[in-house]
C-alpha cells in the first residue's frame, strides 16, 4: 500500500521521536529570564544570598524534571474509544490510564500525530487504579483518522515544564460527515409505500391518530382534518402512530472531488438522517458500492460508514472506529 | 470556590507576603509601602480582592506609584535598588487584589522571586533565610495545586493532601540542592561587593554620651539586646569574660553629672595609639552592631591601639577614619548603621601611666570636688579608711564598704539636687553610677586620685566570640596608683553588674546570635577560601595545632559521619541488587519467540491484535502462506521449549532462526519477481 505523504511524515516523526519532549510553558519562560538574572546578579556582585536564591531555583528546576518524570513512569493507556464522531464538532473520547508504581498527578491526555483537538486531563492517578479520562475532541473533516500514539503531558510539579511522553498505540477514528440541515429535497421516492402502508386508501399512515398539526407547504391535501381545519380556522393535518414508509436511494455522484464531495456528502448524510428519523427506508449509491436500503439508526451508522470512507482507500470493516 | 482553590490562594498570598518580609527586615523601604503592601495582604487573605472589577483602571495606580518613587530617588530620599523593590512589592500587591486567574498567579509568583531577590541584595539578616524558605515552601505547594487544579474537572475536589507528600519530598530535595550548589559553586566574581548593612530589629537602644547625670530611671540594665560582638586573640576561651570593656572617661563632677577636662579633637586618622603597649596585647576584632547607637570605640580595658575601622551602611561598607576626643576616647569619624575595627589592649592590671603623663589640666582634674559637696562625704570616707593611704587598698576598703552598706536598685527617685548624698544617707540605694562616683568623689576627698569610666561589663561566649549586650553598659571607678597607672576598682556589687534582663528573654537572643553568627559565617560571608577550605577538608582531613593528642580515644565526628554516607550508600547498592537479581528473568524461549517475532515483523506479516504466534501458524497454515512451512517447526520447538520441559539446545536457536530466515528471503524474492 502507497503512503500518502502526510502518514508518512507522520510516521517518520514517530519513529525519531524522543522518549520524552520538554516544552518550557509561559510561567516557566518568565522563571528562567528571572533565575539568569540572579545568577548574573550573583556572580556581579558576589553577593552570597543572591547565591543561595540561585541554588534554590536551580534545583527548583531539577526536581521539577525528576516529580515529573517519576510521575511519568510506570503508567499504561489503552483507548476507550467514542461512540460516534461527527466533523466539526466536539466529540466524547475516552482513554483508560493506569500507573502501576506510584501516583500521577496533573496529566493531561491527546491523541499524537493527528488532526483531533482537544485534550482530557486527570488531576490525581492512584498507582494500580484503572482511570477513565474524558475529552472532548474535535475532528476537522470527515474520514479515517489514523492514531499513531497518545501523548500524555504533565505540568507537574509547578507548572514551568510540560514534560510528554508519547505511548505508541495504533488505531483508526473514523469520522462521519459533519451534521447539518438538510436543505435539499430527497427527490422522488423510488418505490410507493410498502407494507400497511400500501392500501391507497392508508395514504395517510396507519394505526390510531396520534395528533394534529398545521399543514406545511407541499404536503399532501389528502391529510388534512377538515372538521378541526374548520373549528379553528386553518388548516392541521392528522399525524398518525405509524407514518407512511417511503424507500430512497441517495446519491453522491461519481466524479466529486474535495470541498463539492465533501458537501454532498454532508447534505446526503444530513438527508439520511431526516428521513431515517421520519421512519423511511434509505439507500446510498456510490462509486464505491451501492447499499440497499434500510431503515432504523443501524442503517444510518451503515451510511454514515459508508460516506465517511467515500474518497479514502482503505478497509470498510465494522471494527475501524476506534 | 473549591475548597483545594482557596487553600490555594491563601498559600499563594502568603508566599507573596513572605516575599515582601524578605524585603521589609532590610528596614528601607519607604513606610507607606509597608502600609500598602500590608492592608492589600489582608484584604487578599479575607478574600477581598478589591480589584477584581477593575483591574486595568486600578492599574493606573501602579503607575502614581512608581512616579512618586521616581522623585523620591531623584530627591536622593531612596536608592534606587531600595525604590524597584517597593515597586515590585506594590506590583505584587496590586496583583493580590486582582481576580485570581492562572496569568495573575503567575504574575504574584514571579514579582515574590523579585521581591526575594531584592530583599537578598538589601539586606544579610538571618531572617531573611527564613523568609525565603517560606516564600519557597508556600510558593510552591500554591503552584503545585495550581497545576493539578487545572487538571481536575470542574465539579471534582482537588487532591489536597495527596499532593502535599511528594511535593514535601520534591521541596526538601530543592532545599538539599540549593545548599549543596551554594557550598560548591566557584566564588568567582566579577565584582566584590560587601554585604550591606540593616538597622535590624528596633531603634539603637544604647551609646556613650560626652556627660553621665545622675537620677532619672535605670531602663537600659534590663535591655537584653547586642551591641557588640568581638573575638579575641589568644583566646581566653572561658564561658563568661567579666571584663570591663571601657568606651571613656570623666574627671569633672559639678555635683549633678560628669564631663571631661576639654582637649581639641586630633586630627583623623586609620590607626589611633593612645598608650604604648608590649608583646602581650590582647588583639581583638569588633563589630559594633546596630543597637549600638554611638560612634565611640569600645575595647577591652585597657585600650592601646585601635583602627582599620569599616562603617557598613546601607550602600555598602567603607573604610573610615578615627578621632581621639577628650576622655580617652575614640570616635568614629563617619555615621553608620553597623561599624567593625580592631583594637588592641593591654592585659589586666593597670593602664602603666604615670601621673606625669598626663596634661595638667588632667591631673588636676582627678582631685577635683564640687564646692557643695556634702560633708559627710568626706567624714564617711576618713571614717571607713582610718588612716589608710595607700590608693588601692584605700579604694578596696570604701568599695567593699559601699556594697556593704548600700543596696544596688534601678527604681529611682527621679532629679534631686545632691543626687550623691541621696544616695549615701537618704536613699541609700543606686545603681551602678552612684556607686561608682560615690567611691571616686569619697576617694578624692582623701587626695586619691580617680576618675569615672563608662563602658560595659561582660562578655557571653557565643561560638568563637564574646558579646556584649545593652543591658551590660556600667560605670566604674579608676585610680591612679604609682607605678601602675589607672586601676579598676568596681563599687558595684558584684551581681548587678552584668546586665539584669530576664534570663529566658537573654537565653532566646542567644540562641538567636549564636544562629545569626552561624548564618553570618557560613552564608553571608561564604567565600573562595571558604570553598578551598572544604575541599581540603575533603581531601586531607586539617591536623590538631601542636599535634595535640585527641583525649577522646573515639573516631573523630568525621569518621562517623563517612562511615554513615559509606553505609547508606552500600545498603543503596544492596536494594538495587537485591531488586535487579530478584527481577524475573526472561526465559530462554521467550527470548528465541521475540527474535522469531522480529524476524516475522521485518517481513510485514500482518498479524491480528493479540495474536499469539501459535495462532498466527494456525491461521497462515489455513491460508496456506508460503512462510507456514517454515513457521511451524518454529513454532513447535518454541512450545516445547516453553512448556513442555524440552529447552532449547545449544545452537539450536540460531539454526532454526536461520531456516525461518532463508525462507523469508526466498518468500521475498518470490515476491520480487
Amino acid at each position: 500500500m502507497r503512503l500518502r505523504p502526510r502518514q508518512w511524515w507522520s510516521r517518520l516523526r514517530a519513529r525519531f521521536r524522543l522518549p520524552r519532549t520538554l516544552k518550557v510553558t509561559r510561567i516557566g519562560r518568565t522563571y528562567l529570564v528571572v533565575t539568569f538574572g540572579v545568577g548574573l546578579g550573583a556572580l556581579n556582585t558576589g553577593n552570597n544570598l543572591l547565591y543561595l536564591l540561585l541554588g534554590m531555583l536551580l534545583s527548583m528546576v531539577v526536581v521539577s524534571g525528576v516529580l515529573s518524570e517519576r510521575c511519568l513512569r510506570d503508567l499504561s493507556v489503552r483507548r476507550v474509544g467514542t461512540d460516534a464522531a461527527f466533523a466539526g464538532e466536539p466529540f466524547a473520547f475516552r482513554w483508560a490510564v493506569t500507573k502501576k508504581r506510584g501516583h500521577g498527578f496533573a496529566l493531561t491526555l491527546s491523541e499524537a500525530d493527528s488532526p483531533l483537538s482537544g485534550e482530557g486531563g486527570v488531576g490525581y492517578l492512584p498507582s494500580g487504579v484503572d482511570h477513565v479520562v474524558r475529552a472532548d475532541l474535535t475532528a476537522p473533516k470527515r474520514g479515517p483518522v489514523p492514531l499513531a500514539g497518545v501523548r500524555v503531558t504533565t505540568t507537574w510539579p509547578l507548572g514551568l515544564f510540560a514534560k510528554t511522553r508519547v505511548f505508541p498505540l495504533k488505531g483508526m477514528l473514523l469520522v462521519y460527515p459533519r451534521r447539518g440541515y438538510a436543505c435539499v429535497d430527497p427527490g422522488e421516492a423510488e418505490r410507493g409505500p410498502v407494507g400497511d402502508a400500501g392500501n391507497p386508501r392508508r395514504n395517510d399512515g396507519t394505526g390510531d391518530v396520534a395528533g394534529l398539526r398545521e399543514l406545511m407547504q407541499g404536503e399532501d391535501a389528502r391529510r388534512i382534518h377538515w372538521r378541526k381545519s374548520a373549528a379553528l380556522g386553518k388548516l392541521l393535518r392528522v399525524e398518525r402512530e405509524r407514518e407512511e414508509r417511503r424507500t430512497w436511494v441517495l446519491a453522491v455522484e461519481a466524479g466529486l472531488e474535495g470541498d463539492a464531495l465533501e458537501r454532498r456528502c454532508e447534505e446526503v448524510a444530513a438527508l439520511a438522517h431526516r428521513l431515517i428519523e421520519e421512519g423511511h427506508e434509505v439507500g446510498l449509491d456510490t462509486v464505491d458500492g451501492r447499499l440497499r436500503p434500510a431503515a432504523g439508526s443501524a442503517q444510518e451508522r451503515r451510511l454514515l460508514r459508508a460516506l465517511a470512507w467515500l474518497g479514502h482507500e482503505g478497509p470498510r470493516g465494522e471494527e475501524e472506529a476506534a | 470556590m473549591r475548597p483545594g482553590t482557596r487553600l490555594r490562594l491563601a498559600l499563594r498570598d502568603l508566599g507573596s507576603g513572605a516575599a515582601f518580609a524578605s524585603m521589609a527586615v532590610s528596614g528601607q523601604l519607604p513606610v507607606w509601602t509597608l502600609v500598602l503592601y500590608a492592608l492589600s495582604l489582608v484584604c487578599a487573605l479575607a478574600g477581598r480582592r478589591l480589584f477584581a472589577k477593575r483591574a486595568k483602571l486600578t492599574a493606573l495606580l501602579l503607575l502614581v506609584v512608581a512616579a512618586v518613587l521616581g522623585m523620591n530617588v531623584l530627591a536622593g530620599a531612596i536608592n534606587l535598588v531600595v525604590a524597584a523593590c517597593s515597586f515590585a512589592g506594590l506590583i505584587s500587591a496590586h496583583r493580590l487584589l486582582s481576580a485570581p486567574e492562572p496569568a495573575t498567579d503567575g504574575q504574584v509568583h514571579l514579582s515574590g522571586l523579585l521581591m526575594v531577590a531584592g530583599g537578598a541584595a538589601l539586606s544579610g539578616e538571618l531572617v531573611y533565610g527564613l523568609f525565603l524558605v517560606a516564600f519557597g515552601v508556600l510558593s510552591s505547594m500554591a503552584l503545585a495545586l495550581g497545576v493539578v487544579e487545572a487538571s481536575v474537572p470542574e465539579g471534582e475536589p482537588v487532591p489536597v493532601r495527596q499532593v502535599m507528600r511528594p511535593l514535601a519530598t520534591g521541596v526538601g530535595f530543592a532545599v538539599a540542592g540549593a545548599v549543596a550548589f551554594f557550598i560548591l559553586f566557584p566564588r568567582l566574581n566579577w565584582n566584590m561587593m560587601g554585604p550591606r548593612a540593616s538597622p535590624g530589629l528596633g531603634p539603637a537602644t544604647t551609646g556613650l554620651s560626652d556627660t553621665v547625670r545622675l537620677g532619672g530611671a535605670g531602663t537600659i540594665k534590663g535591655n537584653p539586646r547586642i551591641v557588640l560582638r568581638a573575638t579575641l586573640s589568644p583566646d581566653p576561651g572561658k564561658e563568661a569574660l567579666d571584663a570591663y570593656w571601657l568606651g571613656r572617661t570623666y574627671d569633672v563632677f559639678d555635683g549633678q553629672e560628669w564631663t571631661s577636662v576639654g582637649r581639641p579633637p586630633r586630627g583623623a586618622m586609620y590607626m589611633v595609639t593612645l598608650r604604648p603597649g608590649g608583646d602581650d596585647l590582647v588583639h581583638q576584632r569588633v563589630e559594633l552592631l546596630p543597637a549600638y547607637g554611638a560612634r565611640t570605640l569600645v575595647a577591652l580595658e585597657t585600650p592601646s591601639r585601635l583602627g582599620n575601622a569599616v562603617a557598613h551602611q546601607q550602600s555598602g561598607s567603607r573604610r573610615v577614619g578615627l578621632q581621639e576626643m577628650g576622655g580617652g576616647e575614640v570616635r568614629l569619624q563617619d555615621p553608620g548603621i553597623s561599624y567593625a575595627y580592631e583594637a588592641y589592649s593591654l592585659p589586666p592590671g593597670g593602664s602603666g601611666h604615670d601621673l606625669r603623663d598626663l596634661p595638667p589640666d588632667e591631673q588636676d582634674a582627678l582631685l577635683t570636688i564640687p564646692e557643695e559637696l556634702d560633708p559627710r562625704v568626706a567624714q564617711t570616707a576618713a571614717r571607713v579608711l582610718n588612716g589608710e593611704r595607700e590608693p588601692l587598698a584605700a579604694a578596696r576598703k570604701l568599695a567593699a564598704w559601699l556594697q556593704q552598706e548600700l543596696t544596688y536598685t534601678l527604681e529611682l527617685s527621679g532629679d534631686v539636687d545632691d543626687p550623691l548624698a541621696d544616695f549615701l544617707f537618704v536613699r541609700k540605694a543606686g545603681h551602678c553610677e552612684h556607686f561608682a562616683t560615690a567611691l571616686t568623689l569619697m576617694l578624692r576627698t582623701q587626695g586619691i586620685r580617680a576618675r569615672l569610666a563608662t563602658g560595659f561589663f561582660g562578655g557571653e561566649r557565643v561560638d568563637e566570640a564574646y558579646i556584649v549586650r545593652a543591658g551590660d553598659a556600667h560605670a566604674w571607678t579608676h585610680v591612679l596608683v604609682p607605678g601602675r597607672g589607672f586601676v579598676t576598682v568596681d563599687a558595684t556589687p558584684p551581681a548587678h553588674r552584668a546586665s539584669q534582663s530576664s534570663v529566658v528573654l537573654q537565653k532566646l537572643i542567644s540562641f538567636y546570635e549564636a544562629v545569626e553568627a552561624r548564618w553570618r559565617s557560613a552564608v553571608v560571608d561564604y567565600s573562595f577560601r571558604d570553598q578551598m577550605d572544604v575541599a581540603r577538608a575533603l581531601v586531607r582531613p586539617p591536623r590538631r595545632r601542636g599535634g595535640e593528642e585527641s583525649p577522646s580515644r573515639l573516631p573523630p565526628l568525621r569518621a562517623w559521619g563517612a562511615a554513615l554516607v559509606a553505609g547508606m550508600g552500600a545498603y543503596a547498592a544492596w536494594r538495587m541488587l537485591t531488586r535487579v537479581l530478584a527481577r524475573e528473568r526472561p526465559h530462554e524461549a521467550t527470548r528465541f519467540v521475540d527474535a522469531v517475532e522480529a524476524q516475522l515483523a521485518a517481513a510485514r506479516v500482518e498479524r491480528l491484535e493479540g495474536e499469539t504466534l501459535e495462532d498466527l501458524d494456525a491461521r497462515l497454515t489455513r491460508e496456506g502462506h508460503p512462510l507456514s512451512p517454515a513457521l511451524t517447526p518454529v513454532t513447535r520447538r518454541y512450545l516445547e521449549a516453553r512448556f513442555g520441559g524440552r529447552p532449547l539446545r545449544q545452537g539450536e536457536a540460531s539454526q532454526l532462526l536461520g531456516s525461518l530466515k532463508r525462507a523469508i528471503s526466498a518468500e521475498a524474492r518470490r515476491r520480487a519477481s
